[in-house]
This record gives structure tokens, C-alpha cells and sequence, in this order.
């Protein structure tokens, strides 16, 4: 069958996003008012045209099941095919605590699945990518090329924790991979991957009867020789959520214009799951400048500078600035807040005062009353 | 499979009294509060309520508010049995006929209702704006012993000529009923909302069909004829916010009651929430030039301008230096820089542009202040006004209410 396959990763773990990663794998963080961080991949693969889209799942993924549900806000519940979660332990024999080690590792755990794909080509995404990627336009592309494998990179001057970067040469040729570097060198990899099932699966199979776990080193480095590995080079916005520093940052930047024209494109709509709220309402006394929000706020303080989730509330009085408060977070009258993320139903106090710094936003654990 | 209780919902009116704004759809798919269509309310209602079967009688333009139902499954009313069923009129072998009154309508459609054998069947508008949960009622109509249970609502006596209104006795059982009565004996107004037994019901309106020079109406036809035949018939009183919004008038006054939850409307209660299909759109955007107060927003939207006193929909963009008072937007509108846009109601889609002066306020407009109205997608060029209490079409031609 011709199209795309997708596979998303979300087994991940990713320490520095303290507590926010502590309750859920990085692939449902909330981001960008309405998202979590998987919607981004989902849409990416639905907007090219994927009708079926496996999820690895290792952990924590309470969170993610309830998000993404039967799939069908991404119109991946189907008859025949669509979602396909994929928890640990249903594919191997063998019980264990310990989490993924690669994605060669997690993949051989769902070795049964790879070979009921009915696609010749899959994409292997991340769960904290958020990138609106033009998948059909890097399918053709790795048809074009005649690549065995091909990654998506972006030419920019962010860095990623753990992050795998690539040099290229000629023809956009990978020459060189660099798995988790001190100093990045070269283009960001944005874990992003075409490769057709039957050589995805030759190379699981070559990898597991080795013991190689690893599909950055093992695969790409290891032979990026043997294989024609190609690049194809995104231009627009493509964060990779991985430290809550990082969170901060590049959530700051959906303030930009430019950047939410291209992040949600309108050839490209981004889908998310509904939270069913009403309108949001700015009261009397509101003063809300240059900000996101989403649904069901409520806001007679003000708010600035700031990036809110549906259902929030910012009592009269209370200042918000620069700062990224989830879902039906309150903030009571007269508290003020600077550089702060605030999980789900988190409460400020009245009159309470908290302030992060832009270099060190501070996080409140989800449900904290403070 | 067999239902205790259906309902139906009269979807099919034109709702000729908004004019302009129900020129491509029926009245029921009219965009309200933001980011819900009128229907919205009766459907949420029902799933809230325990309902699970609902057929929607549509006639005139069904166009956007079929497409807009669809499978039903924002309501929760797409399961295996029952769910949302449209039900336009239909050819049989000996003809058919267009809907000829509401009770017709449902005489039409026997056999959907037969096919899930109800005990009882709740008879819906598709205008109103309330929350209601409707298996109170039907508890009610249950110990009332009644073939038919009207629910109802006090109204200020100044206003009942205005209604359909409802004498009781002492256990608030109908006495006697009298359509829009210059004399009031009470002020208890029906609200259109019935809850009738099948059985009952399925008769009056075979009786109703072949009674010549019935208008096949509810409350002109099946309500007088049960109480003549003294079946009982049980009043269920209503408290909540409750609105018809039939008009442009009451459309709007209803919006800017959602912005006060003090009017009884409050939309952000959680326990009673509505469902609305949604869109695919980032969230709501306020510049740092804008300037909003005591209005709602909606995702999509992106505003530079002032913004006070209004209902803004999805998709909404107004720009820098722009002024929004008193009105309801709907999705899509977008208002340029610098133009001023008073007490108006603004089709989906309308463009604004630079400078244009849309409506005005009763202040400053001596004689003959309305609201003003533009049809979905009407463009109003810079420079060009559409003076306080006038009509535009789609062309951006004025029109008469």
C-alpha cells in the first residue's frame, strides 16, 4: 500500500522538565495554549495523509492515553487501522522495569506490529517535537533522492538537550552524526525519520541479532556508509521539548506572530483534543496585553506577556507576566506572578507573590496550592 | 430497540424575524455566544438530560445545519442505538408535502418514533437559549399521571400577552390555555417545551391530520384539542434563564446576557456544560495594543483594537486602532484598522474595512437607532458607513427589516 506509516516515540524521559515531566512523558506536556506536545507529530502525519499512526508508549503515559483517546480528534479512529498504542511488554515475552534504551530496542518490542504495517514507508517521529513538518513534501522528497533513510533537520541556532546532529556534504548527503555532543556541531536532527518498512525492519532485525539497541548509533552512525542517508532541511519553527528552560523559551516565542503564522498554517491545521469550555471572558477589569488563551479563561486581573490554557482564572487584582499557566489554574486576587509555569489546577493564593527570572522560570507542580 | 423517552426537535423554521442572518441557514444553525450555534443548547441538553435518540425536523436550508449535526458525536449522541437523526420531509408512494406545521412534522416522522417505541416523547425548539434538564420534566409529567406536561415560566404580567399562557389549579395542573391574551389570567408562560406519553400524543395528532382546517400546530391545534378532551395535562415550572431568540433583538440581548452570569446565563458552569462542534485553531491572541473589557473571545481570534462589551467568535481579527462596542461578531469577521463598529451584529465572515463606521449608539443617533445588521459575508469597502439601525445583504446593499 502506498502512503506514509507513522510511528511516534514517547518513552522518553527527560529529567530537566522537573515537574513537569515527572507526571506524564514529555509527548502530552501541554503546550501552546491548547496543545499537548503530540498534537504537533499527530497532525504533521494526518496532514500528509497517514491513515494509521503507531504510538510507543514506556511509562507515565496515563496522561497521553487520556489525550489521545480512540484518536479520533485526529480522525485516526478507524475500522481499519488509525491509532495503535503500543504499551510495553504486549509484543515481548518478558517482564522488566526498565525503560527503552533506544529506539532499535522499543521497536523490537513491537516487532509483530512493524510487520503488520500495510504502508511501504513509515515515519518515525518524537512525541516532543512541535514542528507543523510537510511530511508529504519530505516523502516525495525521499523518493526523489533515492535515500534509504531520511532525516528532517533544522538550520537554526537552537540547541536541544540530548539531541543528535548531522553534518552533511554534497547533495545534502549525511557525512557525519553526532549522537548527544557536548558542543553541537552541524544541523539539528528534529527525530524525524522516512525509511521504507522492509529496510526498517531488516535493520531491527540486523541490530537485535547484535545486541545494538540504539538507532542513533548503531543505525545512523554506525552506517551512515553503508546506507545513503539524507537530509531535508525544515526552515520554519521546530521545538523540541526536552528541558523546561527550553519549554519556556519557545513557548515565549508563540508570542511572535511570524511564528504562529507558520507553526499553525492554515494548509496545515494543527488538531487537539476539545475541552468543551465556553467563550473566554475578559471582565471589567481586565488588562490583557500581547498573550495566549485559550478557551473558558476568565480574567479580571492582568495578564501579560503570557501564554494561558483553557478554563484559567486570574482574579481581580493579581498580575501575570511572562509566565505559561495550565489548565484551570487559579490565580486569586491581588497574588502576582513573573516567569512562573504553573501546572493543572494549580492555585495562588491571594496576595501571594512569586517570580522565576527568564534565565530560571520557575515551576509549580501540578495541583500545588501556594 | 425500545427507548423510555425520545425526543424531537422542530429545526425546520425558517426564522424569517433575523432576516439577513438566516438568508443561507435555518434559524437553529445562527451562531451564539461565541463559539456555539443555536442548537447547540437543545442538543446539549438532551445528552445532559439522559437522552439519547433525538430526531432534528429540518425543512428550510438545511444545508449548514446538517453538515454542522453530522454524526452527532460532539453531543455524545452518536451511539450505536439511537444518536441524532436529521429528519427532512419526504416522498412516499402517494406524495408528500412539505411540513405544514409543527405538529405535522411529527405526524410526519410516526415511524421513526415508532421504530424506538417510547413511553414518552419531548417535543424541543431549535431557538431557545436555557439549560434545562429535561428527566425532571419528565419526572414531573411521571407523577402528574399526565398525557401531556407544558413547561412553563412566570413572566412579568406586562409582558404575558406576548406568550402563550397557562392557567393552573392548585397542583399546577393546566386549567385552560390562551394563546397571546390581551387579559391575562395568569402569567405563567409556556416555553414550547412538551413532554408528552406516546400513546396519547400519536393519537391527537392522527386526529389532528384529519381534522380539515387544522393548522397542525401544537400550540394552536394538539394543546387546545387535549384540554377540550380534559386529558390531564401538567404544568412544569421553570426558573432558570430561558430566552427566545427569535428576533435580532432578543439575539443579541441574549449574547450580552452571556457575558453576565448575574442574567441567569452562565455558560461557564461546568456541571451543565454546553457541547459545540469545534475547530481546528490556535489560541485566542491579545496584542499589545489591544484593549479589552467584559467580552468574550474565542481561539483563532487575533485582536489589536479596543474591544468592549461584546461577543466575539471564532477566527475574529481587529485590528490596531479599531473600535468594538456592544456587538456580536461571528466566526470569521474581520474589522481593519481604525474602524468603528457600535451595537451591530455582524455576520459570519464580514469584512470591515479601514476607517468604515458601523452602527452607532443610542446617544448619539437622534432618531431611529436600531441595531445594525450585515449578512454573512458582506464587505463593506473603506470608507463606506453603515449608519445605527440599518440592514445589509451579502451584496452590501441595504435592506428593509
Amino acid at each position: 500500500m502506498n502512503g506514509l506509516h507513522g510511528i511516534i516515540f514517547t518513552y522518553e524521559r527527560r529529567g530537566n522538565l522537573q515537574e513537569l515531566g515527572s507526571i506524564r512523558s514529555s509527548a502530552s506536556i501541554p503546550f501552546g495554549g491548547r496543545f499537548r506536545a503530540v498534537d504537533f507529530a499527530l497532525s504533521s502525519l494526518v496532514n500528509a495523509g497517514a491513515m494509521d499512526v503507531g504510538i510507543i508508549l514506556h511509562g507515565h503515559y496515563q496522561s497521553l492515553l487520556d489525550h489521545l483517546g480512540t484518536g479520533k480528534d485526529w480522525d485516526l479512529s478507524r475500522k481499519r487501522g488509525g491509532l495503535r498504542l503500543l504499551p510495553p511488554f504486549n509484543y515481548k515475552g518478558e517482564w522488566g522495569a526498565m525503560p527503552y534504551r533506544g529506539h532499535i530496542e522499543a521497536l523490537t518490542a513491537v516487532r509483530t506490529y512493524l510487520e503488520e504495517i500495510r504502508q511501504d514507508y513509515v515515519v518515525m517521529m518524537d512525541g516532543d517535537l512541535v514542528a507543523n513538518l510537510p511530511l508529504s513534501d519530505v516523502y516525495e522528497n525521499h523518493l526523489k533522492s533515492g535515500a534509504d533513510i531520511t532525516v528532517v533537520c533544522a538550520n537554526d541556532s537552537f540547541m536541544t538537550e540530548d539531541g543528535t546532529y548531522f553534518q552533511v556534504g554534497e547533495g545534502g548527503r549525511v557525512a557525519e552524526v553526532f549522537v548527544s555532543p557536548h558542543t553541537p556541531r552541524g544541523l539539528r536532527g528534529l527525530g524525524t525519520y522516512v525509511v521504507s518498512k522492509k529496510l526498517l525492519l531488516e535493520l531491527v532485525d540486523d541490530c537485535a541479532a547484535k545486541d545494538q539497541l540504539s538507532w542513533r548509533g548503531d543505525v545512523l552512525q554506525a552506517r551512515k556508509d553503508q546506507l545513503n542517508i539524507q537530509s531535508y532541511i525544515w526552515k520554519g519553527y521546530a521545538a523540541q521539548i526536552r528541558s523546561v528552560q527550553e519549554y519556556y523559551d519557545r513557548s515565549m516565542q508563540l508570542l511572535d506572530p511570524a511564528i504562529r503564522a507558520d507553526l499553525f498554517c492554515a494548509q496545515r491545521p494543527v488538531r487537539a483534543k476539545n475541552a468543551d469550555l465556553s467563550s473566554t471572558y475578559i471582565g471589567s477589569g481586565g488588562k490583557c496585553v500581547n498573550s495566549l488563551f485559550g478557551d473558558g479563561c476568565s480574567i479580571e486581573g492582568v495578564v501579560e506577556n503570557s501564554i494561558l490554557f483553557p478554563g484559567v482564572t486570574v482574579e481581580a487584582g493579581a498580575v501575570v507576566r511572562n509566565c505559561v499557566i495550565f489548565k484551570d489554574s487559579i490565580v486569586r486576587k491581588d497574588a502576582q506572578l513573573s516567569y512562573i509555569i504553573a501546572d493543572k489546577d494549580v492555585e495562588v493564593l491571594p496576595g501571594r507573590t512569586l517570580m522565576g527570572h527568564v534565565t530560571y522560570p520557575i515551576v509549580l507542580a501540578k495541583g500545588s496550592k501556594v | 430497540m425500545k427507548k423510555e423517552c425520545i425526543a424531537m426537535l422542530l429545526a425546520g423554521g425558517q426564522g424569517s424575524r433575523l432576516y439577513v442572518l438566516t438568508g443561507d441557514m435555518a434559524k437553529p444553525a445562527v451562531p451564539f455566544g461565541g463559539k456555539y450555534r443555536i442548537i447547540d443548547f437543545p442538543l446539549s441538553n438532551c445528552t445532559n438530560s439522559g437522552i439519547d435518540t433525538v430526531g432534528v425536523l429540518t425543512q428550510y436550508r438545511p444545508l449548514e445545519l446538517n453538515s454542522y449535526i453530522g454524526s452527532g458525536q460532539p453531543w455524545d449522541l452518536d451511539g450505536s442505538t439511537g444518536g441524532v437523526h436529521i429528519l427532512p420531509p419526504y416522498q412516499g408512494a402517494k406524495g408528500g408535502t412539505w411540513y405544514k406545521g409543527t405538529a405535522n412534522a411529527i405526524y410526519q416522522n410516526l415511524g421513526f418514533i415508532d421504530m424506538h417505541d417510547p413511553e414518552y416523547v419531548v417535543i424541543l425548539s431549535g431557538d431557545h437559549i436555557y439549560k434545562m434538564d429535561y428527566s425532571d420534566m419528565l419526572a414531573r409529567h411521571k407523577a402528574a399521571n399526565a398525557a401531556c406536561t407544558i413547561s412553563v415560566m412566570e413572566v412579568p404580567w406586562a409582558e404575558a400577552p406576548r406568550f402563550g399562557i397557562m392557567s393552573v389549579d392548585g397542583d399546577d395542573m393546566i386549567t385552560e390555555f390562551a394563546e397571546k391574551p390581551k387579559e391575562p389570567k395568569s402569567n405563567l408562560a409556556s416555553m414550547g417545551i412538551y413532554v408528552f406519553s406516546w400513546k396519547a400524543l400519536r393519537q391527537y395528532l392522527i386526529d389532528d391530520e384529519h381534522t380539515p382546517g387544522s393548522e397542525n400546530d401544537f400550540g394552536k391545534n394538539i394543546i387546545p384539542s387535549m384540554l377540550g378532551n380534559q386529558e390531564r395535562m401538567a404544568a412544569y415550572r421553570f426558573a432558570g434563564y430561558w430566552k427566545d431568540v427569535g428576533t435580532l433583538e432578543s439575539l443579541w440581548d441574549a449574547n450580552m446576557d452571556m457575558l453576565a452570569p448575574e442574567s441567569g446565563l452562565d455558560l461557564r458552569d461546568r456541571s451543565w456544560p454546553i457541547y459545540a462542534r469545534s475547530i481546528s485553531a490556535p489560541p485566542a491572541f491579545l496584542g499589545g495594543k489591544s484593549t479589552v473589557t467584559h467580552s468574550a473571545v474565542n481561539r483563532g481570534s487575533v485582536l489589536e483594537g479596543l474591544v468592549e462589551n461584546s461577543v466575539l467568535s471564532q477566527n475574529v481579527t481587529v485590528g490596531e486602532g479599531a473600535t468594538v462596542r456592544y456587538s456580536v461578531l461571528f466566526p470569521g469577521v474581520e474589522v481593519a484598522p481604525g474602524a468603528v463598529v457600535e451595537y451591530a451584529i455582524l455576520g459570519e465572515g464580514c469584512k470591515i474595512g479601514p476607517g468604515c463606521r458601523v452602527g452607532g449608539t443610542p446617544e448619539n443617533t437622534p432618531e431611529g437607532w436600531g441595531l445594525t445588521v450585515l449578512a454573512p459575508g458582506c464587505q463593506l469597502p473603506e470608507g463606506k458607513d453603515a449608519k445605527a439601525g440599518i440592514m445589509l445583504n451579502r451584496n452590501g446593499e441595504e435592506v428593509s427589516k
